[in-house]
């Protein structure tokens, strides 16, 4: 499959920042979408988000087009994530400040919803790989590849997860 | 009446999904029909993918791209691919070396003044780099010559097109008949880079 992000990421490659940032305009929605879902924080995903810009920036001279450069990314913004969280657990969340701007606000009310508090439940597994087939739109094979599982595996917990968050929305609007 | 075996999850995955071939998806759906266990799972399955799709992808909060992008750190060089800071400083200073030999050479065996005039006069380029490695940095060499991003092949092509005599030569590339000026110009569409562009102008 050809690469459309492939000659920003040639470019790149060799320290083109400008190419770069185009990359990151790209991509920053779709890894922000994913960080924020998986975290539920906008703080945290926002770090998540520049933690793995950074080490793809690094990294680029390593990439070696084995696989779509969104894929590398995305399996980059998956490790962030799961990093960011370890990380909570040693400093508690400050959820004191208050959301500055509109779009701030938005976040919050988003990530404040029933669906994200269900989201936030599920297994860290389930969550990834529903946010990625249902949210992102990536495929069986993408989300295979960058989760490093067979593609059984992420049928699997697309399955089970969907499910579970099925049964905890039942949960919740039947509590409500 | 409840059947013996249940389809596995991926397939019911699947058929929620529509993505089985026709005879399979009609019998698990006869066994859908008849088993409440299944039916169930299907419908919690569908309910989650339905909550999920609702939502739409959330926007990088204001000011953190910029941040992103002031906070990027100097890139590792590739490997095998661009020259790195050293084999600039490198290449620097062999050609400032090799320049002062052929000026000692020079004036060694004219003894005057007229074989520096011709020597300077002939070659433009040449009396550029010689200014420039002189003063022995990579600062130097960058504001004798151009740099622009991407591959030199690709420089070169983008130069070809708009009409100029561009050979790549040593990942270098060479462009001939131009002031540096035009190059520049030209080349200012293609933002920062390292490939350095040797403008010669005879």
């Amino acid at each position: 499959m050809e690469d459309p992000d492939a000659p920003l990421v040639e470019r790149a490659r060799r320290g083109d920042r400008w190419a770069f940032e185009r990359l990151v305009e790209r991509h920053q929605s779709r890894l922000f979408t994913l960080a924020a879902r998986t975290l539920g924080s906008a703080d945290e995903a926002a770090d998540a988000v520049q933690e793995t810009f950074i080490r793809a920036w690094l990294g680029l001279p390593r990439f070696r087009g084995g696989s779509l450069f969104s894929t590398w990314l995305y399996r980059i913004g998956v490790n962030a994530a799961h990093d960011q969280r370890l990380k909570r657990r040693t400093e508690p969340l400050d959820d004191t400040r208050e959301p500055a701007d509109p779009q701030n606000s938005f976040h919050a009310s988003e990530l404040s919803s029933v669906l994200q508090e269900a989201l936030s439940q599920l297994d860290e597994d389930y969550r990834v790989a529903v946010v990625l087939y249902d949210v992102l739109g990536c495929s069986y094979t993408e989300i295979a590849e960058l989760t490093e599982v067979a593609e059984g595996t992420v049928k699997s917990r697309i399955f089970r997860g969907r499910s579970r968050l099925a049964e905890l929305l039942g949960t919740r609007t039947a509590e409500e | 009446m409840v059947p013996e075996t249940h389809p596995h999850e991926i397939e019911l995955l699947e058929y929620v999904e529509d993505e089985l071939p026709v005879a399979r998806r009609d019998e698990i759906a006869t066994h859908v029909a008849t088993c409440s266990v299944c039916a169930e799972q299907v419908q919690r399955a569908a309910a989650g993918r339905e909550a999920l799709r609702e939502t739409t992808l959330l926007e990088l909060p204001q000011g953190r791209r910029e941040e992103i992008l002031r906070n990027l750190p100097s890139p590792e060089p590739a490997p095998g691919g661009r020259r790195g800071f050293f084999s600039k400083q490198l290449l620097a200073g062999i050609a400032a070396l090799l320049i002062v030999a052929a000026l000692a050479a020079v004036l060694v065996k004219s003894g005057g003044n007229s074989g520096i005039e011709s020597s300077a006069g002939g070659t433009a380029g040449a009396a550029e780099a010689t200014a420039t490695s002189g003063g022995g940095g990579v600062e130097d060499a960058q504001a004798a010559n151009l740099f622009a991003g991407g591959s030199p092949d690709e420089v070169a092509d983008d130069l070809q097109r708009k009409g100029f005599k561009a050979t790549v030569q040593k990942d270098r590339v060479v462009v001939h008949g131009a002031t540096k000026d035009q190059v520049r110009e030209a080349l200012a569409d293609r933002g920062p880079g390292d490939v350095e562009v040797v403008v010669k102008n005879p």
